[in-house]
């Protein structure tokens, strides 16, 4: 087993005739925490969204866990994955969006405990007792009941990290995971998840929150147009930048 | 309000343009009940012979004949029309809305066969009119006088009956009214499964679910808040729509009214029978509807809206509370 849970080899992707990405390589090791920042636009969530595969990448090649994403190599020849192997490697990449999307029409618990059910076949009871023990976990066990209109921003931001947390990822990736909160409730969100990262879990964060990039994160890509630009140990990428145009980043952000 | 510890009295604004508005509608109504409660001279006259002298009187009856209205109101004929009607309105919306369903998701398949498939029968079925399709489906049979299922091109066939046995009159008119109604039904559940966030799906996905559970968990049961309150104007108006099967003969509550009143001529009492049932059945199912709505707008609503029945409580525990706190108030003056 690498020590690499998702390898990037010039990653190619095109919306249309623009090109989002411009071949990025990028190197996530198990265990450590990523950060990829950058101005909006500079493909960063896109880069995020073809590692679970929502966006299929054009050409390049895309690897978590040593397996190719969305491809299968049989005998010289890349096959094509059909939509149940791509659940499969899905449901054990967890996700965390912008605006929580958490399922409006369940209650928090249920929330939780629904894609244990449906996607992994766990007994209702043992799925309750995980969900709760993650409830406890990102300290919301008295809101079980709740639907998720019912509690803040970052009380729903931390019940989603709960749900990706009960498909036990190997990997979760967050994309911009305080951008939609008010600035109060950016701190509880981050608590959690520097927790989970001192856990030993595998994160890559798409984040504008420069301090928790320099605290947590072993290495921090910076995306510009579609390329990295730079990369490295946060300290000092952030504190030294290299390039003019993350000099330039680094200004407008802090 | 208070200044210097002195309370003033508030006095409200007066809305006097809503009170003579509200005036005249009272006359209008008042108007409206009393010829509803009225008679006409029938143009018979009573006589008797009082010591050699006969007098007479008009005989008047009731505007709206209630007595013959009561009396065939719950004839077993207008009983048999009622029930043919419900079960029309109930098969006929089941048709619609598994189909309409299933066309609705072939609508938004990324299959280009699939959705401009789904779309060209809503085009056809919304395109003609239920009338002439209900007809065209009781005279299906001069198009295929038989129908059998076989391999196209080939003279292989597997099942064969002659349409005429299959396609009795009511057979037909609930093809007519079900095929119709998956047109407007696919309409309302397609803007439905469309005002789910797209999000919704894509978390979904991300905990790995298929297409089809995202659907079935996730999209369908949120989209059921938009498409419930439509589906119950819908439900509501084919109770009203089935009335036209009476024309291809399916005695129905208007065909049982209308075989009565062609019979014993009395029309106004009959329609008003029928009238009165098709208002019944509404009122029903609009209270069926209205807790129907409230069940699917969990977690879209931070608090439910309360059932009629919760807001009587809750009005006369108000009224019972200030009865009581007056009293109170009451014993401390004391």
């Amino acid at each position: 087993m690498s020590d690499a849970m998702v390898e990037a080899r010039a990653v190619h992707k095109s919306y249309g005739g623009v090109e989002v990405l411009k071949g990025v390589d990028l190197t996530v090791v198990r265990g450590e925490v990523t950060c990829l920042i950058g101005p909006s636009g500079s493909g960063k969530s896109t880069l995020l969204r073809c590692i679970n595969h929502l966006e299929k990448h054009d050409t390049g090649e895309l690897r978590v866990d040593g397996e190719l994403v969305g491809y299968e190599l049989r005998a010289g020849k890349l096959y094509e994955r059909n939509d149940k192997q791509i659940c499969a490697e899905r449901s054990r990449i967890g996700m965390v969006f912008q605006r929580f999307n958490l399922f409006q029409h369940l209650t928090v618990l249920e929330n939780i405990t629904i894609g244990q059910i449906k996607v992994k076949g766990v007994a209702p009871e043992a799925a309750r007792a995980k969900a709760r023990e993650l409830l406890d976990r990102v300290g919301l066990y008295d809101k079980e009941r709740h639907y998720p209109s019912q509690i803040s921003g970052g009380q729903q931001q931390r019940v989603a990290i709960a749900r990706a947390l009960a498909m036990e990822p190997k990997l979760m990736l967050f994309d911009e995971p305080t951008s939609a909160l008010d600035p109060e409730l950016v701190g509880e969100v981050l608590d959690v998840m520097r927790d989970l990262a001192r856990s030993g879990m595998t994160m890559i964060v798409v984040t504008h929150e420069m301090n928790f990039a320099k605290e947590v994160a072993n290495t921090v890509y910076f995306l510009d147009g579609g390329v990295i630009e730079e990369s490295g140990n946060p300290r000092e990428v952030l504190t030294s930048p290299k390039t003019e145009r993350l000099q330039s980043f680094l200004s407008k952000v802090l | 309000m208070t200044t210097n510890g002195d309370a003033f009295q508030v006095v409200p604004v007066r809305h006097v343009g809503r009170w003579i508005g509200a005036g005249f509608v009272t006359l209008l109504v008042a108007m409206l009940i009393h010829t509803l409660f009225s008679k006409l001279p029938s143009g018979q006259y009573a006589c008797r012979l009082v010591s050699g002298v006969r007098t007479c009187r008009p005989i008047s009856v009731w505007r709206f004949s209630w007595t013959i209205v009561g009396q065939y109101f719950t004839t077993s004929e207008i009983l048999h029309g009622l029930v043919t009607t419900l079960e029309l309105t109930v098969l006929a919306m089941f048709v619609g809305i598994v189909l309409g369903m299933t066309i609705a998701v072939m609508r938004l398949s990324p299959n280009r066969i699939l959705s401009s498939t789904a779309w060209t029968y809503t085009w056809f079925f919304r395109g003609t009119p239920v009338l002439v399709q209900l007809l065209v489906w009781y005279n299906i049979a001069i198009l295929y006088p038989v129908l059998s299922i076989g391999v196209p091109f080939t003279h292989l066939t597997l099942v064969h009956f002659t349409t005429n046995t299959v396609f009795s009159a009511f057979v037909a008119a609930l093809i007519a009214l079900g095929l119709n109604e998956a047109a407007y039904m696919s309409e309302i559940a397609r803007a439905g499964l469309i005002a789910v966030d797209e999000g919704q799906t894509e978390a979904a996905s991300s905990l790995g679910m298929t297409r089809r559970q995202a659907l079935r968990y996730v999209v369908m049961p949120q989209a059921m808040r938009v498409i419930i309150p439509p589906t119950g104007n819908e439900v509501i108006s084919m109770l009203k729509t089935t009335s036209l099967v009476s024309v291809v003969g399916v005695v129905d509550l208007l065909g049982a009214a209308s075989n009565i009143y062609s019979a014993n001529f009395e029309q106004m009492p009959l329609l008003i029978v029928a009238s009165i049932w098709y208002l019944i059945v509404t009122t029903v199912l609009s209270t069926g509807q209205f807790y129907l709505e409230r069940h699917f707008a969990k977690g879209a609503l931070r608090s439910p809206p309360p059932t009629p029945l919760q807001r009587l409580r809750r009005d006369v525990a108000g009224i019972l509370s200030k009865f009581r706190s007056r009293r109170g108030k009451l014993e401390v003056v004391r």
